[in-house]
């Protein structure tokens, strides 16, 4: 290839290449050369066809590698990126730092398990504490769900040795619960069980707080022979006090119980 | 009080109480189901189910019996709709 080569282009060699522009290429073309290249020799046609890397320009092999490269390095970490954010959104999901119904409050009933005499919702605290409302003379719905809540912190008890759990039963039906019924009935349940009962008033505005509906009405007959209509859920409160979850029915005792080590590990963060 | 006091549950609910009143209502609605009879009472002019229907009524609380009664017609009606909304489940996942 080199024998062709007339002196005159050898020269050419000891330039550095220039990089055209478009404009440059354009000029040579039709002017002729105005570029800061040696003038060629008319016997351009001799000359062996060199790469069109004026054409090309800055996209050479090696940039196209890196492109690719960076290309795929950005996907690769965007990607990830995604995945952190989409993880760190469902722990914020859990945590419920915000959006948190506002169920529960101040309220002071009878304790009837004894001590201490009044229990207020600041008994609350320290503890974590699953609150069912119910009321003694239920068919099967109330004995049903303190099962499962016995079940529960039974469950808790050998799974989270040590934590301090309390179940609490309030009565939605003070005309005929007293203290002393609510003790016997709660003797069938979990030992550590707590009974809190109130006046019509007292009872009116705990429910009212955790959001309750109670059919009791104010002048209903301790001797009657009725049933109270009431929403059903387990309320599950943390130890600042603050309410957690409600659960209903539907929910088994080994998901609550399941649930229940979530929030512990979520709130313990 | 107690010359008065009935052998049923009324105020006092213990676990055995409450055990005895579903074991006599499961036997009542038991019978009630061989004789095809939805509606508790309806199987009074036929005379079935007569000494199940009375241990029944005496086990339980008045208000336990209608509430489980209610419950037992509400559960019939409701089966139906179930089993219609169950085939209308299955064939729309086909």
């Amino acid at each position: 290839m080199f024998s062709f080569r007339p002196l005159r282009p050898f020269t050419r060699n000891l330039v550095p290449p220039q990089r055209l522009s478009f404009v440059d290429l354009l000029q040579k073309r039709c002017v002729g050369t105005s570029s800061k290249l040696p003038k060629d020799p008319p016997k351009q046609s001799l000359e062996p066809q060199r790469p069109q890397r004026n054409v090309i320009g800055t996209f050479t092999p090696a940039s196209a590698a890196l492109f690719i490269v960076v290309g795929v390095g950005l996907f690769w970490y965007f990607q990830n990126e995604k995945a952190n954010l989409l993880k760190q959104r469902e722990q914020e999901r859990m945590s419920k730092a915000y959006g948190r119904p506002h169920v529960g409050g101040p309220f002071s009933l009878l304790n009837c398990s004894g001590s201490p005499q009044r229990f207020t919702h600041e008994e609350l605290v320290g503890k974590w504490s699953l609150v069912y409302f119910g009321f003694t003379n239920c068919p099967d719905i109330c004995p049903a769900e303190l099962d499962k809540v016995t079940a529960v912190v039974n469950e808790l008890g050998k799974s989270n040795p040590g934590l301090p759990i309390q179940p609490v039963f309030i009565s939605v039906d003070p005309a005929r619960d007293s203290p002393s019924i609510i003790r016997a009935y709660l003797s069938d349940f979990h030992p550590s069980f707590i009974g809190l009962v109130g006046n019509y008033q007292e009872t009116k505005s705990v429910c009212k707080a955790y959001r309750v509906y109670f059919s009791t009405p104010p002048d209903a007959d301790p001797k009657g022979d009725y049933l109270v209509d009431h929403s059903i859920f387990v309320y599950l409160m943390d130890p600042e006090g603050r309410f957690v979850e409600a659960f209903g029915q539907v929910t088994e005792k080994d998901e609550m119980a399941k649930k229940i080590k979530e929030f512990v590990v979520e709130w313990s963060k | 009080m107690w010359p008065f006091s009935s052998p049923k549950a009324s105020n006092t609910s213990t676990r055995e109480d409450r055990q005895r009143c579903w074991d006599a209502r499961d036997q009542y609605f038991a019978c009630l189901d061989r004789a095809a009879v939805v509606k508790p009472g309806d199987e009074k002019p036929s005379r079935a189910c007569g000494s199940e229907g009375k241990s029944y009524e005496e086990s339980c609380a008045k208000s336990w019996i209608e509430y489980f009664n209610q419950r037992r017609v509400i559960g019939e009606a409701q089966k139906d709709r179930l089993a219609q909304a169950d085939t209308q489940a299955r064939n729309a996942k086909q």
